[in-house]
């Protein structure tokens, strides 16, 4: 990659952190770089914690967030100081160089700053009052002061900060002159760095590339897929998914419904996929919880309905403002009896889209609710993506009986079928039969408790879903790195496969023989794929974001040889480093080693 | 109590590292801050013409790697300005409001450049060469074969020279009482001095022969740079304009600080202040010197380092009397060319 450079804006809340490094991403996007970022709130809603956010920007799309930045800057040093070694050696760091009061020895954040890291202390608050009357553009001042300092062109930042105040004319033309004070100030700087935006990709043909988050992507993928109802009830980090649709789903003539709770949420998504709408809700892991019950129900009438999770910190309230991956288990078995259903979990930006219209093909397809495990480092983090000219999703993926005619005289809602998917009908449907019980049925759906019909059910419930991992144009799972034998395997799932493949690719460059394994599709789980990739990989590394390695658990129920786990639960996404470090031990490469 | 001290120390130049280095061997526990204005670790700033050998990368220049200052335990503090010692408190203030409490403070702020008072209206027109960014920044200004007037000619001027000529430029000196600065060149020696700055591909002009400088201005569009006129009408053209007239001392911060100040902070032989815990070594201080019997400043990076070291050591304990390190007397060489002992380098 000619560019890889990394920023990251420490400020408190109220510094307007997150504003600055929303105007950054879409500046960057707009002059054509890929960006992915990942922004940290403070769990208080009110008070001054800390924010951070961080943008990686790079000519190729970057699947994860680098351990290192390039340029770190200080809003408030206060909370910056504890991560000015965030900023490499030979890279920036952007400070305010005065003071309003007295400090202790320490408290300036100059105190801190490794003589390998190049110090840029800029007059950012004294430009903001000069130029706006206040000291409340000083995260616009920082963003012209680093368009001027890494010589980028200060249109793109121009339309960025307008089109984030749009219709506040008074606060964009202020912001407007901070963003010019701190552009001419960076631009005069004599830069001792050595970091460097090489030019920007050429444009992608066709496809138009965006920048926008994981519950954005979702929600694109929603719309574009043809989602007809919503319900759903606010819970971090997944409140999004439902407020972006609030807003896109009346100008698609399509309803959304914010129900009292979770499992009236449930109730309605699977109601109203009882009718053959497209019919979806969002949660996070307590409000998945909630709906355990009646996704039993979803399973047993076998009725289309789509789930999507974003996992935090647990249990109970937990961590609402952390990333985590520990809803895996209740995704996949959460709830009473023999429920199967698909659970998929896309990986990045780009899959939170097609699997946020996919998972209504599947739901469809094979009758069932369909679960979209993300996390809240999915969720919120931010990336480029290409999206295609045409949507990637299938209009109408149902299975219908034709009761026309006298066609409807051997129609069973329930039957037994070589597929084991059965012919379904909708409410209203002339001929058709519309039961929809939770009670164990026969093939034409009446309650029967029978051994042998239980049995035949089950089989039926459990075997239709192997169908998915075949699904058309879906990637259940891929495998990248060197191909045959290898000395160390990754296998990882949703957003920690970033950092896994991060650190594949650099095990790789260190001359170790290493590949990854991308699975998205967990639930029916991709044995075959999973039991040849091991048979390959010398030893087997499984990284995720809980405590219990509950990835590595549901692998082993399938394919029963060791793998190492590396789990962890620090509320922050994995670190390519440990991730890099294990594969070194397991490929038997000691630091002395590697140096030798 | 702590019994732990902490040493300070404004600048990070010879003086400053050298003190560092010397105060950790001593003092092993102690805490040590080295507070530099500068935004680059220490470099010896004689390697600067370096720039016009096409040197362009600053890590190259630098002494130290960043772990040496982790692994000895040096705080390093740069981009950061003192501007108040307040000696009675033992606190410095810096420019951001913060403040320091030092056990013991050793200044080694070492010196500017000295621009005589009637050029000052000129001072955006010419180039400097104090630091890396000014050398950078002159290199720049100067085309392939391009023509450096300097002026008053120092040594530091002189020595540059000598780059710029070896790297294909053309060179006029304006020559006046700074020329050969800190040399002491009497009148009878001075024509033998400059004749031997012409064999070296020096075109000197005496100042004073044309009535001195009267303007420097922007040339005119599609010539040189800049135009330099004479008192008596006369004019030089060329694309970068450099003064060199010996340096001044940087001390402005210690002007209420109560401790003696003549053009240098000055100090004992043992190179200490009117204050006991202040002490100063290099470009800054003038020492007392009973053979003159006056405060004298002594010139040169080897003079300068082991001053650092010195205050150093009696900062920590010793008692031990400044010792000239170099023989400060130019040279004309058997063949005819010039020798400064501010020339050997490391
Ligand atoms: C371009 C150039 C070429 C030279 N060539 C030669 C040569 O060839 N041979 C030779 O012997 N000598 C040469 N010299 C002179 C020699 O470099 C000096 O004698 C020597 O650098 C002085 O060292 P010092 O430690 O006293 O101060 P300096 O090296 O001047 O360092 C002073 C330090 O103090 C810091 N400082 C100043 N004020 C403050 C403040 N208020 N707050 C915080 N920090 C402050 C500065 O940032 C700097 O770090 C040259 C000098 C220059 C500028």
């Amino acid at each position: 990659m000619s560019t890889d450079i990394q920023i990251a804006i420490v400020g408190s809340a109220g510094d307007g952190t997150i504003a600055a490094g929303d105007i950054l991403r879409r500046a960057m996007a707009e002059m054509g770089y890929r960006v992915i970022s990942f922004d940290v709130y403070p769990p208080e809603i009110r008070g001054f914690g800390k924010c951070i956010a961080r943008l990686r920007v790079t000519d190729e799309q970057a699947y994860s967030l680098k351990p290192q930045s390039d340029v770190l800057v200080s809003l408030d040093d206060s909370h910056a100081i504890p991560h000015v070694n965030e900023a490499r050696e030979w890279g920036a760091v952007i400070y305010e160089g005065g003071s309003v009061g007295p400090l202790a020895e320490g408290a300036h954040i100059s105190a801190h700053i490794d003589p390998g890291q190049i110090p840029y202390n800029a007059p950012i608050r004294e430009l903001s009052e000069k130029s706006t009357g206040s000291a409340r553009s000083r995260n616009v001042v920082v963003l012209g002061y680093i368009a001027g300092l890494f010589r980028l062109s200060v249109d793109p930042f121009l339309r960025a900060l307008n089109s984030k105040f749009k219709g506040k004319a008074d606060v964009a033309k202020k912001n407007e002159a901070a963003l010019r004070a701190g552009f001419e100030e960076g631009a005069r700087w004599f830069r001792l760095d050595d970091i460097a935006f090489g030019p920007p990709p050429a444009k992608n043909g066709g496809a138009t590339v965006e920048m926008i988050s994981g519950n954005a992507a979702v929600v694109r993928g929603a719309l574009d897929a043809g989602i007809d109802n919503f319900f759903g009830y606010p819970i971090t980090p997944a409140t999004s998914i439902m407020e972006r649709l609030a807003s896109e789903m009346p100008k698609h003539g399509t309803r959304l419904v914010q129900t009292e709770d979770e499992i009236s949420a449930i109730g309605a998504t699977i109601g109203a996929g009882f009718t053959g709408a497209r019919a979806a809700t969002a949660t996070s892991g307590p409000g998945l919880a909630l709906m355990a019950e009646m996704l039993g129900l979803g399973v047993i009438a076998e009725i289309p309905s789509v789930v999507y999770v974003s996992q935090r910190g647990g249990p109970s309230t937990g961590m609402p403002t952390k990333t985590e991956q520990s809803d895996l288990n209740m995704a996949v078995h959460g709830g009473h009896g023999d429920a199967p259903r698909i659970v998929i979990a896309p990986t990045n930006v780009e899959g939170c889209y097609r699997c946020g219209g996919k998972a209504f093909e599947m739901a469809e397809a094979y009758q069932t609710p369909v679960i979209v495990l993300l996390d809240l480092y999915l969720s919120n983090r931010y990336e480029t993506v290409p999206f295609p000219a045409q949507p990637p999703f299938e209009a109408d993926t149902n299975r219908y009986a034709d009761t026309r005619g006298g066609k409807a005289a051997g129609f069973k809602r329930y039957a037994l079928t070589e597929g084991h998917v059965s012919p379904r009908s909708i409410p209203g449907q002339a001929g058709g039969m519309h039961v929809a019980t939770g009670l164990e049925h026969n093939e034409l759906g009446r309650p029967n408790d029978q051994s042998a019909m239980h049995t035949a059910m089950s089989r039926k419930r459990h075997e239709k879903l192997k169908a998915a991992l075949k699904h058309p144009d879906f990637t259940a799972y891929k495998r990248f790195g060197d191909e045959g034998p290898v000395e160390v395997g990754v296998i990882a799932w949703g957003s920690t496969f970033g950092e896994a493949l991060e650190a594949m690719i650099l095990a790789r460059e260190e001359g170790i023989r290493c590949a990854a394994l991308k699975v998205v599709m967990i639930s029916p789980f991709p044995t075959e794929a999973v039991a040849a990739f091991m048979a390959d990989s010398g030893a087997t590394l499984v990284p995720e974001l809980n405590y219990q390695g509950q990835f590595a658990g549901i692998l082993q129920a399938h394919v029963a040889r060791p793998v190492t786990r590396l789990a962890r639960v620090t509320g922050e996404p994995m670190e390519v480093g440990e991730i890099l470090a294990e594969i070194r031990r397991l490929a038997g490469r000691t630091p002395a080693r590697q140096a030798a | 109590m702590s019994t732990v001290r902490h040493h300070v120390i404004i600048g990070s130049g010879v003086a400053g590292n050298q003190a560092a280095e010397t105060l950790r061997e001593h003092d092993p526990d102690s805490r040590i801050t080295m507070i530099t204005i500068s935004r680059l670790p220490f470099f010896n700033r004689y390697d600067l013409p370096r720039v016009f050998r096409g040197e362009r990368d600053w890590r190259r220049f630098i002494i130290y790697p960043a772990a040496y200052y982790r692994d000895n335990r040096i705080t390093l503090r740069r981009a950061t300005r003192v501007v108040n010692v307040d000696s009675a408190s033992q606190i410095l203030k810096l420019e951001h409001k913060e403040s320091i409490h030092f056990d013991s403070l050793l200044v080694a702020s070492g010196a500017g450049a000295y621009l005589p008072e009637e050029l000052s209206e000129f001072r955006p027109l010419l180039h400097g060469f104090g630091a890396f960014r000014d050398a950078v920044t002159v290199a720049d200004a100067l085309p392939k074969g391009g023509h450096a007037i300097l002026l008053g000619g120092d040594t530091i001027g002189l020595d540059l020279a000598r780059t710029l000529l070896d790297t294909g430029h053309r060179v006029t000196l304006v020559a006046g009482p700074y020329t050969f600065w800190p040399h002491e060149v009497t009148p009878e020696e001075r024509p033998q001095y400059i004749a031997a700055l012409q064999r070296m591909g020096i075109v000197v002009v005496e100042a004073q022969s044309r009535g001195g400088i009267a303007a420097i201005e922007p040339g005119a569009k599609g010539l040189s740079a800049r135009k330099l006129t004479f008192e008596d009408g006369s004019e030089l053209a060329g694309d970068v304009v450099m003064p060199f007239f010996g340096i001044a001392p940087s001390l402005d911060f210690m002007l209420g600080s109560g401790v003696d100040i003549e053009r240098g902070l000055l100090v004992t032989p043992n190179l200490r202040t009117t204050n006991e815990n202040i002490y100063a070594a290099g470009d800054v201080c003038q020492i007392w010197t009973d053979k003159a019997r006056r405060y004298c400043f002594y010139h040169g990076w080897k003079n300068v380092r082991a001053m650092g070291e010195l205050a150093a050591r009696n900062i920590t304990g010793a008692n031990e009397p400044w010792v000239p390190t170099q023989d400060e007397a130019l040279h004309l060489t058997a063949d005819g060319k010039i020798q400064s002992p501010f020339w050997e380098y490391q």
